[in-house]
């Protein structure tokens, strides 16, 4: 093995067999954020959903935010590493396990809110079509069941977009342990060997997952976005939302891989693999997509603008100008105005400069969706039902508890997991043997068809 | 024989006394919220009586509008409810199944006139309020949605009296508790398939206008337009 | 079974033992090669492609939306009602649902596709030599009574290791 396969595969597996106090101190710390949030949960299902701040007429806002937004992080991750794998990008090979990793938990994160914003939330099961009692089935015409699918779907593809190419690294990881670690990592690792079979089946599989996990990530936002443009208040029914979510999300979503790239690179000094020309690149697309963006928020402004409806034209003021406008006007700077500021220059363009736009984009990003969901609710066409909302207590501890949670996960999944695809790396060394040279003769008699 | 329900509110005649309100919450169960609760905006009023002012002092006039459900032909909330407890009936009521809901709250949302109601807790009546319930109706527990019914169980008793009397309903067999209780008869509700009731005159008499119209949501309720002064 | 492997440091190594191989009349299909990462370039990986996971996954995609179209239009129909005006089997939401099991078909198809053509998940002893973990790459033969010119034409290719293992 080379030195650089042998300082790689050391790097990358020293989280897993060297455990400090850093990491219990801060594992500790992230499980009692995310019990607070349990805990804040438990309390609102033993009292009702009145101890939130929610009332007539706003019925959704932390609650859907905090979903929505979870969600949109998580396409990041599958899409980018998907899109990535398709279009050969060397420069991915350090990058697609972190992401698919951001994919996979935000999705878990996301997933709880369906259940967790319900009046009764023990009942959730009834959204999944199964032969019940009552004789009745879900309503296939409600967004709210789209959701079900789409992210089931997409969780189920996620998880196992991240596994398969994990297997090789388990087996790695097995051979390089002994006793209950070894016993688990076989397991986990399902008896690879590494046999030109194996390989092949496993390569084929990932360009069909990669392939058909892009149109899923695209119709999972798309479907979150329904869940607001099927109801015919202003400003929610637009058309536009489907492709404005999922550019959201993206968006969202490169905004937290940068960010966690950042993070490992500093916390698990992987600096040898993580380059600022990975940021780099990451941050042209996070510049990319703060101007689509920009492009979609502008085009539905001007639109609802210039058809000056009524209703519509309460809801527009209310962010604009009246008393959401603190909010909306952050949002504006954060996602758009200071990313394509750092993102445009190189000189500013650099691991921190990226870092920094990338916090900005996220906490503009669930400013977005807040500013979706709440001004449009309290005013809605007749007068005299107008509202306004302010979140309590146990609202604003579930969402810390999120991030919590988000980070707790990333930090125990790199514990036991390398978070860098070893094998992936391995091959990146020598691209050029990781094709094959073929004559168009050779190919003709290639394909045989044994499984 | 089927049934189309509809209302027809005459707005001239509304003075805003809101005892169509307060019979509402006696007939159908409704909890009040108490004073803490209605200020957080959790008060349930299945129909409540809408006030605008119109004008600069000293030409400032008072408009009252009763808004309830609309019971529409095309309701936002049913196709978004994902239990179908909010479906439409075959007598136009759009039905709010309060054991199938669990609560998403997305028909309230979905729903432009706001007339759906989330029991955000458990209700509670302060003694003796406790023994006045109406028996025909149920009490919704916590994380349920409510909201105006028509009256459907008035709706039920008559049509069951009807089919025990061995005859056809009336015009005038159903009242709900709101048009029972206006003093000015501002409410009218009746059965739309019968072309000779009060309600269906009232809906060709051309004074009548839908509210929202053009969200499409075909509701079943005229408000009568105010005679200008 | 007994069978001979030899570990080598490098892919062109692990080629010139494949080629010796065959010339001293292995069949190609008793030749194993094992690694930690895949050597395209190589003929030694010239073999074992095959198209069956994208044709399963084809069939995937068309149960699961066989399966949609059945529970969306069954379930329907079963309890007919009307909810905003919409016809009781409303094509427009149901796509969204037939896209998303499709969708679910063809990826569940792929993993368990993957599983069975790769035979995973196989515990107990097969050809392996933990050295791959460290970058070494094995080839292995059945011994079948040319054991001596097996280990000749290993250790002749440059062979790190040349070790037997009982099957």
């Amino acid at each position: 093995m080379s030195a650089y396969s042998e300082q790689l595969t050391e790097d990358l597996l020293r989280p897993l067999l060297k455990t400090s106090w850093r990491f219990w101190t801060l594992a500790i710390l992230l499980i009692g954020v995310v019990s607070l949030g349990i805990g804040a949960f438990a309390y609102q299902v033993w009292n009702g959903i009145g101890v939130w701040g929610l009332n007539w007429p706003v019925f959704w806002a932390f609650d859907i935010t905090n979903f929505v937004f979870w969600i949109g992080i998580s396409h990041a991750g599958t899409l980018i590493s998907a899109i990535l794998r398709l279009v050969n990008a060397e420069w991915r090979r350090p990058v697609t396990r972190c992401a698919e990793v951001i994919t996979v938990f935000a999705l878990i994160i996301g997933a709880m809110f369906p259940i967790v914003h319900l009046g009764r939330p023990w009942l959730f099961f009834w959204l999944t079509p199964y032969p019940s009692e009552r004789e009745i089935w879900p309503n296939f015409r409600s967004p709210l069941v789209w959701d079900f699918f789409a992210i089931s779907t997409y969780l189920t593809g996620s998880s196992l977009f991240l596994y398969l190419p994990t297997i090789p690294d388990f087996a790695l990881v097995r051979d390089k342990t002994t006793g209950l670690r070894h016993r688990i990592y076989a397991i986990l690792a399902l008896g690879w060997t590494g046999t030109t079979k194996q390989w092949h089946r496993l390569e084929s599989a990932m360009q069909i997952m990669a392939i058909a996990i892009v149109p899923v990530a695209v119709s999972v936002h798309t479907i979150v976005s329904y869940d607001f443009s099927m109801a015919p208040i202003p400003m929610w029914h637009s058309t536009i939302f489907g492709p404005y979510f999922v550019a959201g999300a993206i968006f969202s979503g490169i905004a937290a891989l940068i960010i966690a790239m950042a993070g490992l690179r500093k916390f698990l000094h992987l600096e040898q693999y993580l380059h600022p020309v990975h940021f780099e690149n990451l941050g042209k697309l996070l510049l990319m997509m703060s101007l689509l963006w920009g492009y979609f928020v502008f085009g539905e402004r001007i639109t609802t603008w210039y058809g000056n409806d009524v209703s519509e034209m309460t809801a527009f003021w209310q962010t604009q100008r009246l008393t959401y406008a603190p909010l909306f006007w952050t949002m504006v700077t954060v996602n758009f105005i200071v990313p394509v500021l750092i993102l445009s220059f190189k000189k500013l363009r650099t691991i921190t400069g990226c870092v920094v736009a990338s916090f900005g984009v996220v906490v503009g990003m669930w400013l977005e969706r807040f500013l979706i969901i709440v001004p449009t609710l309290s005013h809605k066409p007749l007068a005299y039902s107008w509202g306004h909302y302010m979140p309590r207590i146990p609202e604003i501890l579930l969402l810390i508890a999120t991030f919590g949670a988000m980070v707790m996960f990333y930090v125990l999944f790199s514990k036991v997991v390398p978070i860098i695809s070893i094998w992936e790396m391995k091959i990146g060394q020598h691209p050029q043997l990781a094709h094959e040279h073929r004559t168009a003769d050779e190919s003709a008699t290639m394909w045989r068809t044994e499984p | 024989m089927s049934h189309h329900w509809g209302m027809a509110v005459d707005l001239d005649k509304c003075t805003g006394c809101e005892a169509c309100v307060v019979a509402c919450h006696a007939e159908n169960n409704i909890p009040t919220a108490g004073p803490e609760e209605a200020a957080r905006g959790r008060a349930m009023h299945w129909l409540r009586v809408e006030r605008y002012w119109e004008g600069e002092y000293p030409d400032v006039r008072l408009k009252f509008r009763p808004v309830l459900c609309q019971q529409c032909d095309a309701a936002p909330c049913e196709s978004v409810c994902p239990t179908y407890a909010s479906h439409h009936n075959d007598e136009h009521l759009n039905a709010q199944v309060y054991n199938r809901c669990i609560g998403t709250r997305y028909c309230a949302n979905a729903c432009p006139y706001n007339v759906r109601f989330f029991n955000f807790f458990n209700p509670q009546w302060d003694k003796p309020l406790h023994l006045q319930f109406n028996p025909d109706v149920s009490i919704r527990e916590i994380g349920v949605m409510e909201k105006c019914t028509f009256c459907v169980q008035r709706i039920k008793a008559a049509e069951i009296t009807a089919e025990g009397e061995k005859r056809e309903m009336k015009d005038g067999d159903v009242k709900p508790a709101c048009a029972q209780a206006c003093p000015a008869t501002a409410i009218v509700f009746g059965d739309l398939d019968d072309p000779e009731s009060r309600v269906s005159r009232l809906f060709a008499s051309g004074r009548g206008e839908k509210l929202l119209e053009d969200v499409g949501t075909k509701p079943n309720i005229v408000y009568l337009k105010r005679a200008e002064a | 079974m007994t069978a001979i492997y030899g570990l080598y440091d490098r892919p062109e190594a692990a080629q010139r033992a494949c080629t010796g191989l065959k010339h001293a009349g292995i069949p190609s299909q008793d030749i194993a090669v094992i690694s930690g990462e895949p050597f395209e370039a190589f003929e030694f990986m010239h073999r074992d492609h095959s198209m069956i996971l994208f044709r399963l996954a084809l069939i995937g995609g068309i149960l699961g939306f066989l399966g949609a179209v059945g529970m969306v239009v069954g379930t329907e129909k079963a309890w007919p009602l009307v909810t905003g005006g919409m016809p009781i089997v409303a094509w427009y939401p149901n796509l969204v649902i037939i896209f998303e099991m499709t969708m679910l078909g063809a990826i569940v198809t792929t993993v368990i596709s993957l599983l069975v053509t790769a035979k995973l998940p196989r515990f107990g002893k097969t050809l392996y030599d933990p050295a791959v973990a460290d970058g070494k790459i094995l080839v292995g033969v059945p011994a079948g009574g040319k054991a001596d010119a097996i280990r000749e034409t290993f250790t002749s290719s440059g062979a790190s290791a040349v070790k037997t293992i009982e099957l």
